[in-house]
């Protein structure tokens, strides 16, 4: 199988401090890979480094996103190219407009893939159906992005832009953190609506009840910046019952 | 006659303003030699407002083809000295006294020539849409715009202002405006300054509320090498209220300065301002939000907002509140800021794929649009929102852009 995602002993440093330290990972077209970890394990570095977010600095190694190297893109550039970044927390955009930001946001996407920009009424019915999913009011669409959504909201929103964009790799920070079981099974719905042999999802997340809901591939848990060990969903249930300790004093 | 000295920017008010291209300006009215040779009429104008009786000066002067056929009788053309006389009867002498001291406003007001005046009756109704258009080259002379506005008790004046250029485009323009509400009147004033990139703009503004009046103003600057606005809001009425929204986009080399004194003297007055302002490449931008509170103001209520946002590293702007306050019973509150664009917010944008120009142009057209949202007038609000996209220069299209809340 060919790999969507392939890092190799990358390392990477913010503000000076080494937060992933010789990471390795693969992942297949069709997969879904749970990361799992401690507080400052280097989790929500690793979505940001892939993303490209300024600040984050890679030290060595090598990351490549279908046979491209992705340290070279900007970070519009790598959600061109099909990365997508669903944030812990969502930014607030007073005064643009959500529906905009998306249809701008699939227009870029589609432009790099060569096809003409979306028909409005077409976009407008593929965002009602999508969100109707997602269970959300189509007011969300005129309110500006996230802009006074709750966190529940805002992270279903996330949902709702990676559907709308179709990515062919989503890299999900913690979006079931701070969500109700309703809410948390809303949003693995959409997850699993994104699931497809030619699409890739990463999930980062510190919990194992998301994964309840969206069934893994594969479970790595990460510590002192690298993967400390990686395995199938059992892994998860064994971290929820016996703590990150157990892996930590084996790595 | 001599003319005053202009300002300097020794003075505190003016320390932001660029007064040089005034100074090289011809001092002398333009001649009424109209419309010069060579221009096209009618100049580029929106179309009208529906409802809205319009009139067009150019360089300072009515154009009475362009203008209401049938005008309406509340509107007349008057000699300025006539004029004076009339609104001075109308006009708090204080306030004429702050609005005089500034010598742009006197250097305006010692010529000769005609002042459009405006006279609402008590409970009576007006919509106008008046439009100032710079032709002439300031080595020609000055553009001396001059309105007069009296809203009788009651009375309810929808005021429509737009300064553009046609022809040269370093015109020099120094206009003045004067309002007096009376009570339970309400005025909308609605002023767009979109002249060419290499015009002085120059005006100063006097308004008087009785009791329970409203005088709103909202102002864009969008256009001129140097603009200057000084406003003297005088709430000397109980429960008299002000609403000043004002917004600016400076680029390119270009000075927006705007001074704003809010005077309470009667109980229970209100003052709602807010200032959002862009300054990009070499701009500068400066607003100085003053509210004086005086003792017999008690329970006033003050709120200023005022932020600028820079974008360029070349860029500068102060926004300034400033409060005089006599007593104690008054809320007051007031915030400034100055920033750059918001880096979560681009990284956000960018991470949807989203080009780094659009999304810096979507970050500013947010920001600015806190002003503009203020405007009710939905066609007006349009047309600014389009010379705004157009200004930031990125965002290709309009169509659901604009988040309302």
């Amino acid at each position: 199988m060919k790999p969507l995602l392939k890092i190799e002993n990358l390392s990477a440093s913010v503000g000076g401090k080494k937060v992933l330290n010789g990471l390795s990972l693969e992942v297949n077209a069709g997969e879904v890979h749970a990361i799992m970890g401690p507080n400052g394990s280097g989790k929500s570095t690793l979505s940001y480094v892939l993303a490209g977010r300024p600040g984050y600095q890679i030290t060595g190694g090598t990351v490549s996103f279908e046979g491209r190297d992705l340290t070279t893109l900007e970070p519009e550039e790598r959600a061109r190219a099909g990365l997508f970044l669903g944030f812990q927390y969502p930014v607030e955009i007073p005064g643009v407009n959500n529906v905009y930001l998306l249809k701008a946001a699939v227009n870029a996407r589609r432009k790099a893939l060569g096809q003409p920009e979306v028909d409005a009424y077409e976009f407008l019915q593929l965002v009602r159906g999508k969100m109707k999913l997602m269970q959300m009011d189509e007011s969300f669409l005129s309110r500006g992005v996230n802009e006074g959504f709750s966190g529940g909201e805002k992270k279903r929103n996330e949902i709702l832009q990676m559907l709308v964009i179709e990515p062919t790799l989503a890299v999900l920070d913690e979006t079931d953190s701070g969500l109700d079981i309703d809410a948390l099974k809303v949003v693995a719905r959409g997850v699993n609506t994104l699931r497809s042999p030619d699409r890739g999802v990463l999930l980062i997340t510190h919990y194992q009840r998301l994964l309840d809901h969206v069934v893994p591939d594969q479970v790595h848990v990460l510590a002192r910046g690298r993967i400390a060990r990686s395995g199938d969903k059992s892994l998860a249930l064994e971290l929820e019952k016996r703590g990150y300790d157990w892996v930590l004093e084996v790595a | 006659m001599s003319s005053p000295a202009l300002p300097s920017n020794r003075d505190e008010n003016w320390r932001y303003a660029n007064l040089r291209p005034l100074a090289k300006a011809r001092p002398d009215a333009i001649s009424a030699a109209l419309p010069p040779a060579g221009l096209a009429l009618p100049p580029p104008l929106p179309p009208p407002l529906p409802g809205y009786e319009r009139w067009v000066f150019i360089d300072g002067q009515v154009a009475p083809g362009l203008s209401a056929a049938a005008p309406n009788p509340f509107v007349s053309l008057l000699d300025f000295r006539d004029a004076g006389r009339e609104l001075a009867q109308l006009l708090d002498s204080d306030l004429a006294q702050a609005g005089a001291d500034f010598s742009l406003a006197r250097i305006n007001l010692q010529r000769e020539g005609k002042v459009l005046h405006v006279s609402v009756p008590d409970g009576g109704e007006a919509r106008l849409e008046l439009n100032f258009v710079a032709t002439a080259a300031a080595s020609a002379g000055t553009s001396y715009p001059r309105v007069q506005v009296h809203a009788g008790r009651g009375a309810r004046l929808r005021l429509i202002e737009r300064h553009l250029s046609a022809g040269a485009t370093d015109s020099a323009i120094n206009a003045a405006f004067d309002l007096a509400l009376a009570s339970d009147a309400t005025i909308d004033h609605c002023r767009l300054q979109n002249c060419a990139d290499g015009a002085s703009v120059f005006d100063t503004l006097t308004a008087h509320a009785g009791e329970r009046a409203t005088y709103r103003l909202r102002t864009v600057t969008l256009g001129g090498l140097t603009s200057r606005s000084t406003l003297f809001v005088k709430l000397a009425g109980s429960a008299a209220r002000c609403e000043l929204v004002a917004a600016s986009i400076a680029n390119g080399i270009q000075t927006h300065d705007t001074f704003a004194q809010i005077d309470h003297a009667g109980p229970g007055t209100t003052t709602r301002e807010l200032f959002r302002g862009i300054a990009t490449e070499r701009g500068k931008l400066a607003f100085n939000g003053k509210m004086i509170v005086r003792e017999t103001a008690h329970d006033a209520d003050t709120d200023q907002s005022l932020k600028t946002l820079l974008n360029g590293s070349g860029a500068e702007a102060s926004a300034r509140p400033q409060l005089e306050i006599y007593t104690d019973k008054v809320r007051a509150k007031h915030g400034a800021t100055t920033g750059k664009l918001d880096e979560q917010m681009l990284f956000y944008m960018l991470s949807r794929g989203i080009d780094r120009p659009q999304a810096q142009a979507l970050l500013q057209w947010a920001f600015i649009e806190d002003a503009i949202s203020h405007i009710e007038l939905a066609p007006l609000r349009q047309e600014i929102e389009q010379l705004i996209a157009a200004q930031l220069n990125e965002v290709s299209a309009l169509d659901g852009l604009v988040a309302r809340p």
